[in-house]
């Protein structure tokens, strides 16, 4: 399969040692460009974003005013927050190639004109937060050129991957989205212009540069182009990560490279780009995995976490599953979010226990559309999306709830009796536990 | 160093007048005590020049400070649906049974703390296990006893 | 800068500067967008609550109104036009109302509650919910004077948006995250601040009340007059709720120039004083060293005229700078022209020529550099100008402490001296109306004071009574007469006490520390007959023409001082004079502190302190504990750190205090609440 045999650009030579990764050519090469020059590179290359928008990347730094503009120091900050369900690939690449990503941290800085780098890493990435440091301290002084690079490290939050989230939990605030506009490229952190990438985003900048923006663009397909590092889970036989030309079929992902279905089972159900996108059923699944063949399914590439489900997953239990980490991370903000995810885990569980009515299933997607579209950031919004595209799909699965007075599976669901940090007694408590 | 040295040295990383520090201080506190009694909390104010109720605000938004006392070790096991679907609920139990307490709670001996946690980013290696903020891949219910058995060495 | 765009709301068409937020450019139209997060206020719109959802032709979402701003072209709908923006204001509420109690009938909102209101005209008419609603202990006290019901709460973020951006104390927060989300202070401690009560007016639901209030009144049964504190000299504008005869709380009036609608909690919560245990209710005499017998009003005069006749020329007038201007200027006239009594002790002195500096309080925001000469906390002698200057550092201003270096916009200053080309030069005077009773005395007569030993002291007002100049002044008198509305301020002082009455049991006029004339109303009626009633007759027996009321004893002053206008041209929201014109770059130096190796000590006049805040007892735990107040940069040099105790030593004495290390305030001065300093000098060594 033409799939497995592309060559790895973001995570081909792993290691972590500067000596054997040969030193920073790229940067070199960049820092030899004028960045205007180097986010012109960017441009040709049409890399967008890796960390779930899909923003293309070179027009993101092209916002960010000059200093004539706008006389405030400039910053990158690297989005290594990764914790959307489903999605790992970001560990693996500052584990196995810490200088890769380095070298792009400073090429990015020379292409947006910043001395000041931040990466913020979630906090129970201690392995790769530890690597990291130790990759950095390797760096020759010339070689970061004046450039600072702080790690900072967040303590557990999901939120915190939101671009504006994460730049008010560095400030030292609570984790909550701003409201844009502003925009970061404008007022960003310290209400200065700010570039946020993630972190794959950033790892690939050393090989467009090196390999040419247009050589870059040649591979994957037309508007998603380059390579992706999938990462693929759940019920497959080879879980990990895989760096892939996008277009390849969803099929090809989990037969070839996931080995498929684990214990010889059956697909249900994939989850094709992280918990926040449509679910496809196992009819779905010889679509593209690339951003247009995707959107034909009203779904996308997300964060590239594809989950692989097999027939012992009840659909509900995945919805109250989902909904209860949606709740779990709900900032607070804003108030659809934190009233209505704990209402649809509500009902889903109501659904899931034989209670529920059919008006409770009309409820339900009635929440769902009562949150859609009026959330301050996709949190909320995703939560909604999910489920509704749950019912959707599996329509049958929740009337038979209603119908047989409880859960079809009896208690032999994949997902049975999970149970989720919202219920568990939390060790932050509340001053007053509710009722 | 002593605490309140470290806590100046990470304000020392981040513009004067910001408040970045207070997430590093609060694990570098959290480090020192185990957790983030009030005392800690005031002690951790004190030391940025902050108001302890701004740092309890900031405490009590992230998962991972602990504003109750927690056990020797923290295992805490991946709950999220990729580890959920490859057996993360049968080590949970596991768990529970080895340690002797609840998810939630801290075995009566001080040793354990078992909890959940939502989706750690290793879901190709699942059930994911992070014990004292280490991951460990591929846990499986049979593995469990051992790793009690070797933390409770320790 | 002020381009005009036209934007087209529900049909209507405005015009209005570009980059104007939607909820503004609704209101020019005459729309209303409905809002609980959204207070301009408060600093920039956070978008939290998502109560006021607008359609927007080409956005294929709803977008927030409050966070959106106007572009010119832009084709606006509100939920008065649009389906799809009533449903999203319909979702909203119903999202709120989820977790919320309905307690409506017990709580003290209920009635002038925006959860009310805009459930009624946007929410959803049942609840669709099934589950147990979220409960807590409730009400909890976050102080003495504030009451937390968490279940009300709505999580809008008011209250800790104005803690942490507007006062910028750090006191009330939230804690938790997502639904577990709650407001709260540390562990339960009180809300310590000088402006908490403000969160219990800008809460839009009845999750933060006022305990004084608590179960008080209902919104049909109150009345709201409109007058002004009379607590300190920023002269706030304020509503005094009464029922019955009786001042029940005190709210904010927003006067956009004085104070932005923001009251510090003196002026809001001291009101009880009125009803004190100790408050004069009929004339008094001397009846033992602390003991005092009431009279009848008509013997009280007969003794007051029989003191006055022999003290004659030879009496001083010791005045509060409490008075109105009316009553300052009444008992001037009755002293001057009816006993040729020219001496004064005027509470302090007010310097000349700053009328021709003189800028409202708010352009103190839009200033890039501002001095503040003044040891003393601003914040303890005039609240509200401490969060202008807070507002001007936010909005990027230079706020330097004690002599700047280089020339300034502004001056806040407590002293005369230069002016360091300030163009605006805002003066922080000790008491509430100093200026407009030092105005009032010196237009109620031209005679010469003297320099002798009084015969005769009148003491108005009990801070006069509670000065210790004041007091010394009294043992060397023959005789002391005294007004006030307190026992304890008289006791063992005065032989004759006239029952004084408070701001907010009177009319007539203030001045301001802006130089403002404002006008205080009548809440209530005194338990007493007004001052100018009864220096009205006492006059008459001295063949002084005074008026008993204040319209009238106002027009008199004016005509000689404030340029004649009358008393119904000081408006409601009172404006600021014009400047004067002759200017002339004050150079005289101000009180200089010597250099020494030290440190200065400066022992400050706390706010929650004096007549009113003694007898409120809520207030109490508000006043300042042991804390030393340091420059950091002074700390830093001695070692010492931020809480630690500290010894602070001259001359052989020590006190140990609490170092608080802070940046606004000068170098070289370190400060503690008065009664604190013990035995110690000024100048003083701290030491770690
Ligand atoms: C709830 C939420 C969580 C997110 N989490 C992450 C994350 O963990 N890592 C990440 O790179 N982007 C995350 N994003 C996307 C970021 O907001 C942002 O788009 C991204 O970091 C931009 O980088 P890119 O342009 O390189 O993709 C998240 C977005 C949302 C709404
Ligand atoms: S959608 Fe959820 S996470 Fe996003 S701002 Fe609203 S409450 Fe916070
Ligand atoms: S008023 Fe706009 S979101 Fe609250």
């Amino acid at each position: 399969m033409a799939s497995k045999q592309i060559d790895e650009i973001v995570l081909a030579n792993a290691t972590t040692s500067y000596a054997a990764y040969g030193g920073y050519k790229a940067l070199e090469k960049a820092r030899a460009m004028t960045p205007a020059e180097v986010t012109e590179e960017l441009m040709t290359s049409e890399l967008r974003g890796r960390g779930g928008a899909f923003f293309p990347t070179g027009r993101k730094w092209s916002f960010v005013p000059s200093k004539e503009q706008l006389p405030k120091p400039h910053y990158l900050v690297v989005n290594a927050d990764e914790s959307e369900p489903g999605s790992f690939k970001d560990n693996e690449i500052i584990s196995r190639v810490p200088h890769r990503f380095i070298e792009g941290c400073l090429i990015t800085a020379h292409a947006i004109d910043c001395t000041n780098v931040f990466v913020y890493i979630r906090g129970e990435y201690s392995g790769p937060y530890e690597i990291l440091v130790n990759a950095l301290e390797e760096v020759p002084k010339d070689v970061l050129g004046g450039v600072t690079i702080v790690v900072h490290r967040g303590a557990g939050a999901y939120i915190c991957g939101e671009e504006t989230a994460l730049l008010e939990s560095l400030e030292g605030k609570r984790g909550q989205p701003r409201s844009k506009p502003p925009f970061p490229a404008i007022s960003g952190l310290y209400a200065s212009p700010t570039v946020v990438n993630n972190v794959e985003t950033i790892a690939t900048v050393a090989p467009i540069i090196a390999m040419g923006g247009a050589n870059y663009a040649k591979l994957g397909v037309e508007n998603s182009r380059g390579t992706r590092v999938v990462s693929i889970s759940g019920n497959v036989v080879n879980g990990g990560n895989y760096e892939i030309e996008p277009g390849t079929s969803l099929r090809e992902l989990i037969y070839d490279l996931g080995g498929g279905i684990a214990g010889g089972r059956e697909l249900k159900a994939v989850v094709p780009g992280g918990s926040s996108t449509v679910i496809l059923t196992k009819d779905e699944i010889d679509v593209g995995y690339d951003f247009d063949s995707l959107a034909q399914y009203r779904t996308a590439m997300g964060s590239a976490g594809i989950v692989v489900l097999d027939d012992r997953c009840c659909i509900v239990q995945l919805g109250i599953r989902f909904s209860e980490f949606y709740e779990h991370e709900s900032c607070g903000k804003c108030t659809p979010c934190r009233e209505g995810t704990r209402w649809l885990t509500a009902i889903l569980r109501k659904l899931e226990d034989g209670r529920a009515t059919q008006a409770d299933l009309d409820l339900l997607l009635d929440v769902c559309d009562r949150i859609n579209g009026k959330c301050l950031c996709p949190l909320g919004d995703s939560d909604a999306i999910i489920v509704a595209s749950y019912v959707a799909k599996f329509r049958e699965e929740f009337q038979a709830h209603i119908d047989e007075g409880g859960c079809p599976f009896g208690g032999h669901s994949s997902l049975d009796h999970v149970l989720a940090p919202v219920a568990m007694h939390t060790l932050a408590p509340v001053a007053e536990v509710p009722a | 160093m002593t605490l309140y040295e470290l806590i100046q040295a990470e304000r020392a990383k981040y513009p004067v007048d910001s408040q970045s520090a207070v997430m590093p201080a609060l694990r570098l506190a959290q480090e020192e005590h185990g957790w983030l009694s009030p005392e800690v909390i005031r002690e951790v104010a004190e030391a940025l020049e902050e108001t302890p109720a701004y740092v309890k605000s900031i405490a009590s938004f992230y998962d991972q400070f602990h504003l109750a006392p927690v056990g020797e070790h923290l295992i805490e096991v991946c709950t999220n649906v990729s580890c959920a679907v490859v057996g993360a609920q049968q080590v949970l139990e596991a768990f529970e049974n080895e340690c002797g307490c609840h998810a939630g709670e801290t075995s009566d001996d001080g040793k354990f703390t078992v909890r959940t946690i939502e989706c750690l980013g290793g879901c190709g290696w699942g059930t994911i296990v992070s014990i004292d903020h280490h991951y460990r891949t591929y846990v499986k219910p049979d593995d469990v006893p051992q790793i009690v058995e070797e933390l409770r060495g320790e | 800068m002020s381009e005009l765009v036209t934007v087209t709301i529900d049909e209507r068409t405005v015009q209005v500067p570009k980059g104007t937020g939607m909820v503004e450019t609704a209101q020019a139209a005459g729309i209303e967008i409905p809002v609980f997060c959204y207070e301009p206020r408060l600093g920039p719109p956070v978008g939290a609550c998502r109560m006021c959802l607008v359609e927007v032709e080409g956005m294929p979402k709803l977008q927030a109104g409050c966070t959106l701003t106007a572009q010119d072209g832009m084709v606006v709908r509100t939920a008065r036009t649009s389906t799809q923006a009533a449903e999203g204001q319909n979702s909203t509420l119903e999202f709120i109302l989820v977790n919320h109690p309905l307690d409506c009938p017990v709580c003290d909102k209920g009635g002038e509650c925006p959860l009310q209101d805009l459930t009624f005209r946007y929410g959803p008419g049942n609840t669709r919910m099934t589950f147990p609603k979220r409960t807590f202990e409730k009400p909890i006290p976050i102080s003495p004077l504030i009451a937390l019901d968490r279940e009300r709460c709505i999580l809008c973020y008011r209250c800790t948006r104005f803690s942490e951006s507007v006062a910028e104390d750090g006191q009330l927060v939230a804690i938790n995250r997502g639904a577990q989300s709650v407001i709260a202070t540390f562990e339960d401690e009180p809300y310590v601040g000088h402006f908490s009560g403000n969160v219990t007016e800008i809460c839009p639901v009845g999750a933060l009340t006022s305990t004084q209030y608590r179960f008080e009144a209902r919104p049909w049964e109150i009345q709201n007059v409109p007058t002004v504190c009379g607590m300190c000299p920023v002269g706030c504008n304020i509503s005094a709720t009464t029922r019955e005869g009786k001042v029940k709380r005190v709210l904010s009036r927003n006067h956009a120039e004085v104070d932005e609608g923001w009251l510090c909690d003196k002026g809001r919560f001291a009101y009880g004083h009125l009803n004190a245990r100790d408050r004069i209710t009929a004339p008094l005499a001397k009846a033992g060293p602390r003991r005092f017998e009431e009279l009848s009003w008509e013997e009280a005069l007969d003794r007051a005229e029989e003191l006055l006749r022999r003290g004659a020329a030879s009496t001083v007038t010791a005045l509060s700078g409490g008075e109105s201007v009316e009553e300052a200027y009444a008992l001037g006239k009755l002293m001057r022209t009816g006993l040729d009594a020219n001496t004064a002790v005027l509470p302090e002195e007010i310097p000349d020529g700053l009328d021709a500096y003189r800028a409202p309080l708010s352009a103190l925001r839009s200033a890039k550099t501002i001095a503040v000469v003044c040891d003393e906390p601003v914040v303890e002698r005039a609240p509200v100008v401490e969060l202008w200057l807070k507002a001007a550092k936010r909005a990027g201003a230079t706020v330097t402490y004690g002599a700047p270096d280089e020339a300034v916009d502004a001056l806040v200053t407590d002293r005369s001296g230069p002016t360091y080309g300030a163009q605006n030069v805002y003066h922080l005077p000790r008491t509430p109306n100093g200026r407009g009773v030092a105005d009032a005395w010196s237009a109620a007569g031209d005679g010469e004071p003297v320099d002798e030993e009084p015969v005769l002291l009148i003491i108005s007002g009990d801070e006069a009574a509670l000065t210790a100049s004041v007091r010394s002044l009294a043992e060397r008198a023959d005789a002391v007469i005294g007004i006030g509305m307190f026992q304890d301020s008289f006791r063992g002082l005065a032989d004759l006490v006239l029952p004084g009455t408070s701001y907010l049991e009177r009319d007539g006029t203030t001045v301001n520390l802006e130089g403002r004339l404002q006008r205080q109303r009548r809440a209530v009626l005194a338990p007493v007959p007004d001052t100018l009633a009864w220096i009205a007759k006492l006059a008459e027996r001295f063949g002084v023409e005074l008026s008993p009321y204040a319209s009238v004893v106002f027009d008199e002053v004016a005509a000689k001082c404030f340029g004649g206008i009358t008393f119904g041209d000081v408006h409601e929201i009172a404006e600021l004079p014009p400047r004067a014109e002759a200017r002339s770059e004050r150079q005289e130096p101000g009180s200089q502190s010597e250099p020494g190796s030290g440190l200065k000590l400066v022992a400050y006049r706390p706010l929650f302190s004096g007549a009113a805040v003694a007898r409120t007892p809520e207030l109490h735990f508000q006043q300042p504990n042991g804390e030393l107040q340091i420059h950091a940069d002074d700390a830093r040099e001695r070692g010492i750190r931020n809480g630690q105790t500290v010894t602070v030593s001259s001359n052989g004495t020590s006190v140990e205090l609490r170092a608080r290390l802070m940046r606004d305030l000068a170098r070289g001065v370190v400060r503690v609440a008065d009664g604190q300093q013990g035995e110690l000098h000024q100048n003083v060594e701290v030491t770690p």
